[in-house]
């Protein structure tokens, strides 16, 4: 009687456990997800609220000069050495952080299309892109920043 | 009352007004580098090479180009190389190799003024200077046989990245052959029509037509590292240039070849051609292998450029540093007319800041 108490007893801590564990675990998932998540603000002069991938990534690549308005697209990114700036590279350009670096050297070089602005921070990328006509900027998607965003193929993140 | 003013203070106050000075150029400066996006950027190489029983080490290009922002449609790029020459005092000469004001007229359209890379091949209007974005160490035979005129000043349109297709174009008009670049030798324009289209991701092909009538007499300053031979009669010169461009991921492709067509009323028309093929692997993230085939064969009756077939085949490794600095074995082995077979084995530390 003794011994069958102190099994469930223990059974039912070692299920607590488990499932303390399993908690852990998705949750420290879901917030590498939600880190992971990428979003697009715009500059309200010249930028649409919505566009498809592929236009977004013709637009990122420097293919576009242009938005339908007439306004200059001015793209701005976080730098490569930083986490956003790497999961941009990959996600948007896929790309490493420095083949993205050479890709736009190049460019720039052959005179096909301006540099894009690199950012430390996304405060100071979500600020220049407030700030300057017809800028797109790519940035983490918090809950914060949610009413900002461009929707890419209908959805806020990336 | 000047006079009460004692000579220290004055010294005091002309320090802190030149310190004022000093502060509010930097400031101006910044600020207007801020508000044209002013980017100033550079690349240098050095090289060692190994040829006939004996070793060398040699200085490469030092490259310094410029490009700012001036306006929403209005923009600037300069690139100016410093390098060897034993023919100045100072056994360095400076040149100008691009001036290029752009004006972006409507959506990815530019007009384009100054003096150009004439946009003839794929190499040259992709790599201009930039010894760290060459995928070998030198560029093909095709650029240093007197043939692709590298320079031109002058007007152009220029359209980029239309339609589907991605499509591409560039009409040139400019100073010809033997003009220099403040002022053309003759009445004629040189016409440069170059398109391109890049159907798929990584892939590039282009075609372009080239048109000058030479002047007797008429010497060539829009070419480098290639010798012609000067003109006793006007020459009409025509050339016709196919590209095909493929770097994605582990494969890297180049090939272009041209026809040049030089014609006069009593030599009559010579056809030559010239070529070179690139391919590489990326077995690694930073490591390339890479070989490359370049080829010439000059018309019997030639009488601008040197008649110096040539036959070329290069083998090499290129390990990428990071984007910014890369380094680069090769060796080739060539046979040519006027030089015979020489083999040569070459290493270079190309960087970029």
């Amino acid at each position: 009687m003794m011994k069958n108490t102190y099994r469930n007893q223990l059974k039912n801590r070692l299920a607590k456990i488990v499932f303390l564990l399993v908690i852990i675990f998705l949750s420290t998932n879901i917030s590498v997800l939600a880190q992971d998540k990428l979003g697009v603000i715009g500059n309200a002069k010249g930028v649409p609220t919505a566009m498809s991938e592929k236009e977004l990534k013709t637009v990122m690549k420097g293919e576009k000069q242009r938005w339908g308005d007439g306004t200059k697209i001015v793209i701005a990114l976080m730098k490569t050495n930083t986490p956003i700036g790497q999961n941009t590279s990959k996600r948007i350009y896929n790309m490493t952080g420095d083949e993205l670096n050479r890709f736009w050297l190049a460019l720039v070089f052959q005179g096909k299309t301006s540099a894009p602005t690199f950012f430390n921070s996304m405060n100071e990328l979500e600020s220049f892109v407030a700030q300057t006509p017809g800028a797109i900027g790519i940035v983490q998607h918090t809950s914060s920043n949610e009413g900002k965003l461009i929707a890419v193929d209908g959805k806020k993140d990336l | 009352m000047l006079s009460n003013i004692s000579p220290y203070f004055m010294k005091k106050q002309i320090r802190m007004l030149w310190f004022a000075i000093l502060i509010s150029i930097t400031y101006t400066s910044e600020m207007m580098a801020q508000i044209t996006n002013t980017q100033i950027k550079g690349f240098v190489d050095v090289l060692g090479s190994y040829q006939k029983e004996k070793g060398s080490f040699s200085l490469g290009e030092q490259d310094l180009f410029i490009t700012s922002d001036l306006s929403d449609r209005v923009s600037f790029l300069g690139e100016s190389v410093f390098k060897y020459s034993a023919t100045s005092p100072t056994l360095f000469d400076v040149s100008i190799e691009r001036i290029i004001l752009k004006y972006n007229y409507k959506g990815n359209h530019n007009f384009l003024a100054g003096k150009h890379h004439t946009p003839l091949n794929y190499w040259n209007d992709t790599y201009h200077h930039g010894r760290v974005f060459f995928p070998t160490i030198f560029r093909p035979l095709m650029f240093n046989s007197g043939i692709i005129p590298l320079h031109t000043t002058g007007v152009s349109l220029q359209g980029l990245n239309l339609g589907k297709l991605k499509f591409g174009y560039d009409i040139m008009v400019g100073n010809g052959l033997g003009s220099n670049d403040v002022l053309d030798n003759n009445i004629y324009k040189s016409i440069t029509a170059a398109f391109h289209i890049k159907p798929i991701d990584g892939l590039r092909i282009g075609a372009s037509y080239y048109r000058d009538i030479l002047s007797s007499n008429a010497l060539s300053t829009h070419l480098h590292g290639g010798t012609v031979n000067q003109l006793s009669k006007s020459l009409t010169q025509e050339l016709m240039t196919g590209s095909v461009a493929y770097f994605k991921g582990k494969y890297e492709f180049l090939s272009e070849g041209t026809i040049a067509i030089n014609n006069t009323d009593s030599t009559g028309r010579a056809q030559s051609a010239i070529m070179y093929a690139y391919a590489g692997y990326r077995v690694k993230d930073k490591y390339i292998p890479y070989v490359r085939f370049d080829w010439s064969e000059f018309a019997r009756n030639e009488i601008y450029f040197l008649k110096d077939n040539t036959t070329s085949y290069l083998i090499g490794f290129r390990y990428q540093i990071n984007y910014l600095a890369v380094v680069k074995f090769e060796y080739e082995h060539s046979k040519s007319a006027r030089a015979g077979m020489v083999d040569k084995y070459t290493a270079q530390f190309a960087i970029g800041f």
